[in-house]
């Protein structure tokens, strides 16, 4: 996925709740 | 009873899950942009690919504000139905627990399921008897139950296992042939068959119709 983000730092709270389902899923950050 | 039927864009299910409603009470549809669950007595999350399935099937589905009128409902104990990719939205919004994966053999599955009862204090399985076979159809790209064990364990515990695929071979490879689950409360249940779409002995069974009959006719115990 391939975003053009204002706040970094939210990055991770999106994965947490939207971007991926952490149960089934892993995600790395790649900025 | 009146039930509300939600739909998303992309849902494809509605139709047939408001005619099962209808067939033991009264139906209407829900639209998603609608926080509004207008004073129905149940509430079905129908099956499709609400959103596109973007991201996740689900993922996108779990923010429309009719959703967060479906969740304080279902925390109220209202009961809630969650039919294919209405589970897959239950799970995203963590009304249920576990998730559901891609199928293992990667193909979209249409076939024939026979479901096994595991509970009947469910809300949505009062009418039936543990043991009981039916016998409803089941199609889907992303079906495959998954919880981890920890999770697996307490559910266990607590019978929230209510059906399980008593066909063989199950058609997507789920964890323990886990075919629906429901809450800690047994108020919500989401399952991957469709019960909408064997309510009539034309299609080749009437068996999912005992679903609807549970929650319209048989009082909890």
């Amino acid at each position: 996925v391939e975003l053009e983000v204002e706040d970094p730092s939210r990055l991770p709270e999106m994965c947490e709740q939207l971007l991926a389902n952490p149960l089934i899923e892993d995600y790395e950050i790649q900025t | 009873m009146r039930f509300g039927v939600v739909q998303f864009p992309g849902t494809c299910d509605e139709r047939d899950a408001a005619r099962a409603c209808s067939m033991v009470g009264d139906a209407e549809l829900l639209w998603h942009a609608d926080a509004d669950l207008k004073g129905v007595d149940a509430v079905v999350v129908p099956g499709g690919f609400s959103y596109g399935d973007h991201l996740r099937a689900g993922a996108i589905a779990r923010f429309s504000p009719v959703m967060g009128e479906v969740e304080r409902f279902a925390a109220a104990g209202g009961p809630v139905l969650g039919i294919c990719n209405g589970f897959q939205i239950l799970c995203e919004a963590g009304l249920l627990p576990g998730a559901l994966l891609p199928n293992t053999s990667l193909r979209f599955s249409m076939r024939q399921t026979v479901l096994e009862v595991q509970r009947t204090s469910c809300a949505w399985t009062r009418a039936c008897e543990t043991g009981d076979l039916l016998s409803v159809p089941a199609k889907h790209m992303s079906g495959r139950y998954y919880a981890s064990q920890p999770v697996l364990d307490e559910m266990t515990d607590r019978e929230q296992v209510v059906l399980r695929y008593a066909s063989d071979p199950q058609p997507n490879g789920s964890l323990d042939g886990i075919a629906g689950v429901c809450n800690a409360a047994g108020n919500v249940l989401g399952l991957m068959p469709h019960p909408e779409h064997a309510v009539d002995l034309l299609n080749g069974s009437a068996d999912g119709l005992r679903l609807f009959e549970s929650v319209a006719r048989v009082p909890a115990a």
